[in-house]
């Protein structure tokens, strides 16, 4: 008789948790996939009903504007504030408390305040503009496809850049003192020490917060689907949001499960390029 | 011997288990209420329990917001309660993923039912609802702001040209004559243009669900017609893409809206937030020749198959079908003729949304019916936005809609 080892035996019980929680819905997502209601094997039809539909293309498009306008100006804005909140200056504590009040705001509450704050007819957004007569006709920022998914992306941005900051500046704070003096003996001004001191300092965080907030923006739902539900005329739809209206709306489960796999596959290899360039220019760094 | 022995133990056994289980079971009924039914179901519990307290009715809050979701997500779970309150229009998707138990065992009378809310929730022959609460739209208007346009508020207009010169009439000074929704959930859109398209002769499929015909002649020009308040017109707000039932009622409130398309559930928060607005109902205009028509909405009771007490359940649907309970509990009107005489039916306000009632028709069921709506919505979004005409917008959508009808 083997003896078990006594590391997995403290580890099983959280194996057994990951894998009733994580492996068997992907599993299980992986199977509704190709059979149908009944539970017989279908192959790839469901896959091929999901790629026939019209939509499937212009979500794809829409999630990849979404993602990349949202990730692009939140670490963007995110670090420029964490780069400001570092400096020293009075009343720096309430303005570093008063910045992470949109990440702190439940979603969905956040997201239909918003919703009225863009309203054509009612909205604050379109009263502050016409009110001094910056424009003479109210905005329909959310009725005209110009403007609504930079309206999201706004929303969006405005409430993870807090999180960047943070984790930004957390590490901002651990960058040795040192290195801004010896920066200084050579002649440096503020913007050569952001860009050859902090930057490559803080570059580790920014690289794994960035990780995160493209996976938090494919996974999104809360904002766009409380505001547009994926409309008007589906310029809002992301790939998320037509998975939820397969499964939940339509009770198509097994073409949703299809669309899953397909948007758990493209997710997985943007997440693995994304590594691999980083961490190849990480050894060239070095 | 010792397998007889076995055998009478396993049994024996069997037998404990299976009396437990109805012990557990016996007398407790779970019933998902929603909030907006719950207080008068709390009413009506009291006085079922009073005549038969051998069953125990529990009731669980529900709020409508992601119902659906909530009801299959419990029903494929296979956790259901055992009484759910459901929209007439998602019965049959339930029945044909045979989700819900037949129920004609307990439909008595059969005749007094309004006829459609019996066939919105019949597959097959067979009936897996009991309707208890069945409305229609109608028109809700200023009359104030009618004698302001110069418009008679007694003789609101009938027919689809006469309606459209009102609404120019009523538009101006930041005022809008008629909003028409074209966003929100989808529903609010189909409820609201779907009767146009049924009163030209028009439908989304046809009549054995194989043919998309929402881009044939009848089917476009309401379309058309619904679309124009806003595209063509300009009788709508600019913000139509964004409104759903909700905004309209919160514009018409705010004096912004003249006319509006609602249940008779707008008219007591109309009365509550703006008592200055002098109500006006009138009838959904028609095409000159034709009659007017409404989508049938209202909600039913449905047990689930995997309902832990069926038969209590049955016991109780049946109790509540009764004319004297379904009136009481109805939010609007209730399903059945004989409790239509009830005092709170009698109304004058009313009058309107009741004489709408006989003009209303079930939505076409159809396994991709959802899907359907979608596609038609969508069809509807990209004409509002002004990305293409209706004819050529129906047409993308026919053909969407034509292969999910080849699917199945």
């Amino acid at each position: 008789m083997t003896r078990i080892s006594p590391g997995l035996l403290f580890a099983l019980p959280a194996l057994i948790v990951l894998t009733m929680l994580v492996a068997y819905p992907i599993m299980y997502t992986a199977l509704l996939s190709v059979t149908d209601q009944q539970g017989n094997l279908v192959g790839l039809q469901n896959f091929q009903r999901v790629m026939q539909a019209r939509t499937t293309p212009v979500a794809f498009y829409n999630t990849l504007v979404w993602v990349g306008g949202s990730v692009v100006l939140q670490v963007v804005l995110g670090t420029a504030t964490a780069i400001l909140l570092n400096e020293k200056f009075a009343g720096r504590a309430i303005v570093r408390s008063i910045a992470v009040i949109p990440w702190v705001i439940p979603g969905i509450v956040g997201a239909l305040t918003w919703a009225w704050m863009f309203h054509t007819e009612f909205g604050i957004i379109n009263y502050m503009l016409t009110a001094p007569g910056i424009v003479d006709e109210p905005v329909g920022w959310l009725v005209s496809r110009n403007t609504v998914m930079p309206a999201m992306i706004a929303i969006n941005v405005w409430k993870l850049f807090p999180f960047v900051a943070i984790m930004v500046l957390a590490g901002l704070q651990a960058i040795p003192k040192d290195l801004y003096e010896a920066a200084r003996v050579d002649g440096a001004g503020f913007w050569d020490e952001v860009w050859h001191v902090t930057l490559p300092q803080v570059r580790p965080v920014i690289v794994a917060v960035t990780l995160l907030l493209v996976i938090w923006a494919l996974n999104h739902i809360t904002t766009i689907f409380a505001i547009t539900r994926g409309g008007p005329a589906n310029s809002t739809l992301i790939t998320p949001i037509q998975i939820f209206r397969l499964a939940f709306e339509s009770v198509q489960f097994h073409q949703a499960a299809a669309l899953s796999v397909m948007f758990f596959a493209a997710t997985m290899v943007i997440v693995a390029v994304y590594i691999k360039v980083l961490s190849a220019k990480e050894e060239k760094s070095l | 011997m010792r397998i007889i022995g076995k055998g009478a133990a396993l049994a024996a056994g069997v037998s404990m288990l299976a009396l437990s289980a109805t012990q557990l079971a016996a007398g407790t009924v779970t019933w998902w209420s929603p909030n907006f039914h719950a207080p008068r179901a709390a009413e009506l519990v009291e006085q079922f329990h009073a005549e038969h307290p051998e069953i125990t009715i529990e009731i669980e809050v529900t709020t409508s917001d992601g119902l659906p979701q909530r009801v299959l997500t419990a029903m494929q779970s296979g956790a259901a309660p055992d009484i759910i309150d459901v929209q007439h229009g998602w019965v049959a998707g339930y029945a044909l993923n045979n989700l819900v138990i037949a129920l004609d065992d307990i439909i008595s009378d059969e005749d007094d039912f309004i006829p459609a809310a019996l066939e919105y929730v019949r597959v097959d022959g067979q009936t897996y609802a009991m309707p208890f609460r069945v409305e229609g739209l109608a028109v809700i208007f200023n009359r104030g702001h009618f004698e302001e346009a110069g418009l008679d508020p007694d003789n609101p207009p009938e027919t689809w040209d006469a309606f459209v010169e009102a609404a120019q009439a009523l538009t101006g000074d930041g005022r809008y004559g008629f909003a028409i929704t074209g966003g929100g959930e989808f529903g609010n859109t189909i409820f609201r243009s779907l009767p146009f398209v049924w009163m030209n002769g028009g439908n989304f499929i046809s009549e054995d669900g194989t043919q998309a015909i929402v881009n044939q002649p009848e089917a476009v020009e309401a379309v058309k017609f619904y679309t124009d308040m806003l595209v063509e017109h300009g009788v709508s707000p600019a913000s139509t893409l964004q409104n759903d039932g909700t905004a309209n009622r919160r514009l018409f409130i705010a004096e912004a809206v003249s006319m509006y398309q609602a249940g008779q559930f707008d008219l007591a928060s109309i009365a509550a937030e703006n008592p200055d607005i002098e109500l006006g109902v009138m009838k959904i205009p028609y095409p000159e020749g034709a009659e007017t028509a409404a989508i049938l909405g209202g909600w039913s009771f449905v047990i689930p198959t995997g309902a832990r007490n069926p038969d209590d359940a049955k016991v109780f649907v049946e109790w509540m079908s009764r004319p004297e309970n379904m009136g009481v509990y109805t939010d609007t009107f209730p399903a059945r003729t004989s409790a239509m005489e009830m005092e709170r039916f009698q109304d004058p306000a009313l009058s309107v949304f009741g004489e709408m009632l006989p003009h209303t028709r079930p939505v076409p069921s159809h396994p991709a019916w959802v899907q359907i709506m979608q596609a038609y919505f969508d069809g509807v979004q990209r004409i509002l936005i002004g990305e293409q005409d209706a004819q050529a917008a129906m047409d993308d959508a026919a053909e969407d809609i034509q292969a999910l009808l080849d699917q199945h």
